[in-house]
């Protein structure tokens, strides 16, 4: 049921791979088109999306909506699914920032509610 | 003994399959457990025994192609490897194999031809059906049960090993039950852990009527090429700053990524590892104070824990103990790695057991991360009792 959510995050178009994790860094369900280790990839998003929250919350702003990376070669969009999920998309240079949450936000629901 | 060549299957069987008897795959829908017997038939063959695979749902070459893909070379196996072709007859093909069911949905000439293949075999072997629930498909329920306790009779004479992969689909409840539990001597239910939405693949043993059944379930993981390897999510590297936790996970791993800056982890080092039959996923964690939330973070759900610390440097035992406590290591496997034993002035282990007061159920082990030495001893002796949990 997870992989259908992540299919559906596919359909949008220049997503190069997107993957569901739990909130400690363990991998639930990858969908990958490029060449890559989901796990070390899901274990690095959820640091990174741990050590933001504990960034903001200590001075007491709060938990991120999500963090977004930016290279030049694209962009990579994490984003908590619940207390014990995270969602994690990687996307080409020119896909838009915009679809992108949109459908994300959809996503991360889902999930939390499959789990 | 048959082997199975299922890491640590074999070991809860006492060895193996005993000749003449049988075993079945209980496969749950969903589960690519099929691979199961593909490892017993290849592990038999490659080990100078003979192996005969009934082939009922995929043409013969696509099978050797299969096996392939886990790097199990079947013509480097020669006339030792023999497939049953019990398929090409459904599609009216060709078959270049020796043994060829004329017609599939006859379980009185599948059963000729199964008679026959065992009684060829120089010496005793294992003959492996790729999918018993396509033969049920084919030739019907209850005509399959009564051949499987043929053929398995006929096994018995000619002490060779029976493995079934059977997929549970929906079959009449009685059928299912006798499968499970009656027809075979031995039955290895292989699932999928869907409480959490699948998100691992277990076996386990629910009969072996030649032993008493140890309760136990052990998590896989199917690689390519490799085939099934006993598979741990999460082990735990951790401790004090500056102890060698990043060398370690880089010295056990296949492949292993940093996040490191200015000479020490920041966020955490990953790594994969892949050895005798095992696979696990390693999280190594930063050891400098700052970092604490980061460690508690990721240190959920870890099935082991190595704590790692520079046996030249006491006085950061304590913030070692610490390390465990908040990673929550205290009730998992735990294995105290006595880094740095080549540096002037390290203490024995014994010596390190006596300063953190340790009971003596938690290993202490000697090892040099910068040449791996001790390092795969470690990671045997904590895989063991990750084992013995369950």
């Amino acid at each position: 049921m997870l992989g259908k959510v992540l299919s559906d995050l596919g359909k949008i178009g220049e997503i190069e791979a997107s993957a569901i994790a739990t909130r400690d860094g363990l991998l639930m369900n990858a969908d990958m088109h490029v060449k890559g280790d989901p796990e070390t990839f899901v274990a690095m998003s959820a640091t990174m999306l741990g050590a933001a929250e504990t960034a903001t919350s200590e001075l007491n702003k709060g938990i991120p909506n999500r963090v977004i990376v930016e290279t030049d070669d694209g962009k990579l969009v994490c984003m908590g699914a619940g207390p014990k999920a995270l969602v994690v998309v990687l996307t080409a240079p020119e896909a838009g920032l915009g679809l992108i949450l949109v459908e994300l936000t959809k996503a991360a629901e889902k999930i939390k509610k499959l789990i | 003994m048959i082997e199975t060549g299922i890491p640590k299957l074999d070991d809860y069987l006492l060895g193996g399959i005993p000749e003449g008897k049988s075993l079945v795959y209980y496969i749950y829908p969903g589960v690519e457990g099929n691979v199961f017997g593909m490892q017993t038939m290849y592990h038999t063959v490659s080990n100078g025994r003979y192996g005969v695979y009934v082939a009922s749902s995929t043409d013969p070459r696509m099978i050797r192609e299969q096996f392939d893909e886990f790097g199990w070379n079947t013509d480097e196996c020669g006339d030792r490897f023999i497939i049953v072709d019990a398929f090409s007859g459904l599609i009216g093909a060709d078959s270049r194999e020796r043994y060829v069911v004329s017609d599939p949905e006859d379980v009185n000439d599948l059963t000729q031809c199964i008679k026959q293949a065992m009684e060829d075999l120089d010496g005793p072997g294992v003959v492996v059906f790729e999918s018993l629930s396509t033969i049920m498909d084919l030739c019907g329920e209850f005509e399959t049960l009564d051949a499987i306790e043929e053929w398995n009779q006929y096994a018995m004479l000619y002490d060779h090993a029976m493995v079934y992969n059977f997929t549970a689909w929906p079959y009449s409840e009685d059928t299912l039950l006798h499968i499970k539990e009656d027809i075979c001597n031995s039955a290895i239910s292989v699932g999928g852990i869907s409480e959490r939405v699948i998100f691992g693949q277990y076996f386990g043993i629910l009969k072996a009527d030649w032993m008493d059944v140890p309760r136990k379930c052990v998590l896989f993981k199917i690689v390519r090429p490799g085939g099934i390897r006993v598979y741990i999510p999460k082990i735990l590297v951790t401790g004090p700053f500056n102890a060698g936790k990043s060398t370690f996970v880089h010295a056990l791993s296949n492949r292993a990524v940093s996040v490191d800056r200015l000479g020490t982890t920041i966020a955490l080092d990953h790594g994969h590892i892949d050895y005798r039959g095992f696979t696990a996923d390693i999280f190594g964690t930063p050891g400098q104070e700052r970092f604490d939330p980061i460690v508690k973070l990721l240190s959920g759900e870890a099935m082991g824990v190595f704590l790692v610390l520079d046996s030249t440097n006491a006085a950061d035992f304590v913030r070692g103990k610490r390390m465990l406590e908040i990673t929550m290591s205290f009730g998992l496997p735990i294995v105290i790695i006595a880094n740095k034993q080549d540096l002037q002035g390290a203490l024995t282990p014994e010596e390190i057991r006596k300063k953190l007061s340790m009971p003596t159920n938690v290993p202490i082990m000697p090892a040099i991360a910068t040449n791996r030495d001790g390092v795969f001893e470690a990671f045997e002796t904590l895989v063991d009792m990750v084992m013995e949990v369950d």
